[in-house]
């Protein structure tokens, strides 16, 4: 588990992208560096109750969140945190995950 | 305006929740081929250009298809946008039979994962889909939508029983469809009763995964077969990656062209009959709408609640792919597209809608990461 979430800014106007891109949609630059995020605002919610093809399932917390930065991107929430809450970011290998900033 | 091009035929296979042993995408396709030429009045000889689209086909390619069917072909397409593939495939059909490519077109799309290939086609959609969604246990496009959903319900004011109007309204026009898989009415009780899948979406907002195929024949409008209207498209616009991901997805990609189709088609939104609205959840069908000018004031809540509950408006008549079943996305945009048709030829039977003379079909999909980023549409209209 890493702390924060990777983002990748265009060197040439500094706009933080995720997922990762080829050219920047703002500039076309073709240049990016590696930054972090940590925090995030939870906007939306939803909890996965059920898988196509899984007979085990146990229901997930998903969530569209916008970052410091401004991305908005969705995390998987390992607590029972509400629109409104700011989380901390945290990635597995690379996906990203959060929850409740202490 | 497409004034040398129209859809001739249409045709489809038997759809199924789970197919049986030596069926496959192929013998779906085939049998949707074998009842759009048919209906067609066409020899298969006569077909020189082919357009396929499907999930499951690989690892054969639509030049496969094509041996396997006989067909030799002096045109041929395979396309791989989702939900707006079917209408991505009937402008490039039109335009090839117009500038002489080719003079009779079989655009088909089919699809048979079954539950468990469609669980892995949803956690492995793109890249992003593979390292950053399905890690989460993101449920698929149920999880993206029921985000999108949310955000849809906070922004204009919408309750789920709003989206029950929807589904409940296109169960009914199921109900003459004898292809669909679910036909049995369905109450607003039913509906908020049924199990929850993505909160705030529940069983009857997911459209459920058949397998089956569609197919429909472009030619010139001569080819029509006696006695019946040929379908002239009017106009035909599509958009890929209309904003890179950076809005709420709750316009899509029609709101990038809405004004120039209607521009191009000459009319207005108030002068269509009849709808087929590209509905893998009642909330994209709500956006696109709305994107298309139909819903006036942007007041999807009053609309749902007074067009929709009330039937004052034909939408997805043959129950959409919320009641009949979603054969892949490819097959599903088609299966609109041939309502539309029918519709149009006077030929639904129990859901004809009276004088039906112009009518719109839209295609939307390629869920990228928050949202779908392909969409299309296009005005269809009955030729005297």
């Amino acid at each position: 588990m890493n702390r924060g979430v990777a983002i990748w800014r265009c060197v040439k106007c500094r706009t933080g992208f995720f997922p990762q891109r080829l050219l920047c949609s703002r500039c076309h630059g073709d240049t990016f560096e590696e930054d972090r995020v940590y925090e995030a605002m939870v906007e939306e919610i939803s909890t996965i109750r059920h898988m196509l093809g899984q007979t085990d399932w146990q229901p997930r917390r998903i969530a569209s969140v916008r970052t410091s930065d401004g991305q908005q991107i969705t995390v998987g929430l390992t607590d029972e945190s509400e629109p409104g809450t700011v989380i901390e970011l945290f990635e597995e290998n690379a996906a990203p995950f959060g929850a409740a900033k202490k | 305006m497409h004034a040398n091009a129209a859809i001739i035929g249409v045709g489809q296979s038997a759809y199924t929740r789970r197919p049986q042993p030596g069926q496959s995408t192929h013998t779906f396709i085939r049998d949707a081929v074998v009842a759009a030429l048919a209906d067609a009045e066409i020899d298969p000889r006569e077909v020189d250009g082919m357009a396929v689209a499907s999930f499951s086909l690989a690892p054969d390619a639509a030049i496969d298809l094509a041996w396997k069917l006989g067909l030799s072909l002096r045109w041929l397409v395979q396309d791989s946008n989702g939900g707006s593939s079917a209408m991505n495939m009937l402008g490039h059909a039109l335009r090839a039979v117009e500038t002489g490519a080719a003079s009779v077109i079989l655009v088909t799309g089919g699809d048979a994962t079954g539950l468990g290939g469609y669980a892995k086609v949803a956690a492995n959609f793109n890249i992003v889909t593979q390292l950053h969604l399905a890690p989460l246990g993101h449920g698929g496009p149920n999880g993206v939508y029921a985000l999108v959903t949310s955000r849809q319900m906070k922004t204009y004011g919408l309750q789920k029983s709003d989206y029950g109007h929807l589904a409940i309204a296109q169960r009914a026009w199921a109900a003459h469809n004898p292809y669909a898989v679910y036909r049995t009415p369905m109450t607003m009780e039913d509906y908020l009763a049924a199990p929850l899948v993505a909160d705030p979406l529940s069983r009857y907002d997911c459209v459920p995964v058949v397998a089956g195929a569609q197919a429909i024949v472009i030619a010139h409008p001569d080819r029509c077969p006696d006695g019946r209207a040929s379908v002239r498209v009017r106009a035909h616009r599509a958009s890929f990656n209309y904003d890179n991901q950076e809005g709420d997805g709750l316009q899509t990609g029609i709101s990038t062209f809405a004004g120039e189709l209607w521009r191009a088609a000459g009319i207005g939104p108030e002068d269509i009959d009849v709808a087929s609205i590209y509905d893998d959840y009642p909330t994209m069908v709500l956006a696109q709408l709305n994107d298309l000018g139909m819903i006036p004031g942007s007041d999807l809540a009053r609309f749902v609640r007074h067009n929709i509950a009330e039937r004052r408006f034909p939408l997805n008549t043959w129950g959409g792919m919320l009641s009949a079943g979603q054969p892949g996305g490819p097959a599903g945009g088609l299966n609109g597209i041939s309502e539309a048709v029918l519709q149009l030829q006077h030929r639904a039977g129990a859901r004809q809608v009276e004088h039906a003379r112009l009518a719109v079909t839209t295609g939307y999909g390629m869920t990228l990461y928050r949202y779908g980023g392909t969409a299309a549409a296009a005005v269809l209209e009955r030729l005297e």
